[in-house]
């Protein structure tokens, strides 16, 4: 084993903790496809990175964050649903993206590409990994009330605008770690399907969220695992495929 | 009408909503001063739960002025609470999302009068007349100054709705808050209240039940004889 697998390794279990752990988040926010559909709109943004040989995960979370403030203004200022906006936003940015990408390039921002992630994209995508966790600490308990009951959040004297646009910052910032590994298309391998088979399993909030985040690590760890060693099957689609498959064991384990 | 010798917890005035250039409310005032109970009437679409929204703030009034004692803290308890039937919380969870709360969990479990072994219980197990109950354990938590009630939706039955109107009003005696209750039920509003306030869209009177609610503003109100049953 070289010393980049294991710091790829390392890497990959603080994106998976924290993809999961917002995963938990989306899935009881009903935020799921939103968040799907958010992931692809950093296409241009990889592409643009490919271009100008700068980091892409650099580009992907220019792009992310200037969508997430366009969808929460828009969604501010006019009657839109975020979800349609998302919709909007989201071809938009996949078709200009297209443009600017060579084929295989193309292809690799799709599915991602573990042994062409730069060490600095290893350091940078750990440390933001560790700040999402960081602020999903601090802000626990109002995220998780802004989720399940946003009309609660008021006589709190908590802004759910601000907090609904932490948790918007929060899924750009996940996305853009994702990537690296699983690819703009993949992304909600990492966050929704874990957080789905933890709530299938879960009969509580804390279990709920720990399995959320054990099953996207086990996810993760194993798809970067299998294609090392395999060396021919995408690290990305081996990632799906295991946490579909743990999604298909909790449908036997489900809890009533 | 208006003595100053016991500050208010709630002054509004001449607050009017307007929303998608409908009107909603228009020209309401009213006080409220500690442990007063105020129940606001009206029939359906008069503005009663969109009162009490604009009261905590989910929505901003077009014009008019919301003024709360310094540093009151509000307890608000909304129409419709309702839970993903498959969320993974139990009912000691949820009540642990409360910021700054005054009470212990056992403290609001016998004040609420719900059993300890709730605590595990799962919130998506609940009849929507066990989730009232939680949201107003919930409302309580951190000893608010009052609490505004809505009035919960129809798939309560009656009897649970007759019950968390009694353990409000039992609520409302021990702990010592003014209480903004909404409904439509003329009998509660003699029992409990205060002051009321008729509702519709604009406001209809304003007092003590047995001098604001004439024969003639209920008619008004409700367009109707049948809803008024009897008057002791």
């Amino acid at each position: 084993m070289t010393d980049y697998f294991i710091y790829t390794l390392i890497s990959g279990v603080f994106v998976a903790v924290a993809s999961g752990l917002i995963g938990s988040f989306l899935v009881l926010k009903k935020m799921t496809l939103m968040s799907d559909a958010l992931s692809h709109v950093a296409l241009p943004g990889i592409a643009l990175g490919v271009i100008f040989k700068f980091e892409p995960i650099i580009g992907g979370l220019l792009f992310l964050f200037l969508s997430i403030i366009l969808i929460w203004g828009i969604e501010n200022k006019t009657k839109l649903a975020t979800e349609s906006i998302t919709g909007v936003l989201f071809v938009t940015a996949l078709a200009v993206g297209s443009i600017l990408i060579s084929e295989t390039d193309l292809l690799e921002a799709f599915f991602g590409n573990v042994e062409n992630i730069s060490r600095i994209q290893l350091l940078i995508q750990t440390i933001i990994a560790l700040g999402i966790i960081g602020i999903v600490a601090k802000n626990f308990k109002s995220l998780i009330l802004v989720s399940i009951a946003p009309d609660l959040t008021y006589s709190e004297k908590i802004s759910r605008k601000k907090l609904e646009l932490l948790l918007l910052v929060l899924i750009a910032l996940t996305i853009s770690i994702g990537i690296g590994f699983v690819g703009v298309l993949l992304m909600s391998a990492l966050s929704i399907i874990p957080a789905v088979t933890a709530r299938n399993l879960s009969k509580n909030l804390k279990m709920y969220v720990w399995w959320s985040m054990i099953i996207a690590t086990l996810s993760l760890l194993g798809g970067i695992i299998i294609s090392h060693v395999t060396q021919s099957v995408n690290p990305g689609v081996a990632t799906v495929l295991i946490s579909a498959f743990f999604f298909l064991v909790s449908l036997f384990g489900m809890r009533k | 009408m208006e003595p100053k010798d016991k500050k208010s917890v709630l002054t509004v005035k001449d607050l009017s909503l307007t929303i998608d250039e409908k009107k909603i409310l228009t020209d309401i005032s009213f006080s409220i001063k500690p442990e007063e109970v105020l129940a606001v009437i009206g029939p359906n679409g008069s503005g009663k739960s969109m009162l009490l929204k604009t009261l905590v703030g989910i929505h901003t009034p077009t014009s008019g002025t919301i003024t709360w004692a310094p540093k009151a803290k509000v307890g608000y308890l909304p129409q419709r609470f309702q839970v993903d039937h498959y969320l993974p919380m139990t009912i000691e969870e949820f009540l642990s999302l409360k910021k700054n709360p005054e009470y212990s969990l056992n403290e609001v479990f016998s004040l609420t009068k719900m059993e300890k072994s709730w605590r595990t219980k799962n919130l998506a197990h609940l009849s929507s007349g066990q989730l009232q109950k939680i949201l107003l354990a919930w409302a309580v938590l951190d000893k608010p100054e009052i609490l505004l009630f809505d009035e919960p939706m129809e798939n309560v039955d009656i009897a649970g709705q007759e019950s968390i109107y009694r353990l409000l009003h039992e609520l409302q005696e021990t702990l010592h808050v003014a209480l903004i209750l909404v409904s439509h039920d003329l009998n509660l509003v003699y029992r409990y209240a205060d002051q009321v306030l008729c509702l519709n869209q604009k406001m209809l009177c304003y007092g003590p039940p047995h001098n604001a609610l004439t024969e003639q503003k209920i008619k008004e109100l409700f367009d109707t004889h049948t809803l008024f049953h009897h008057t002791h």
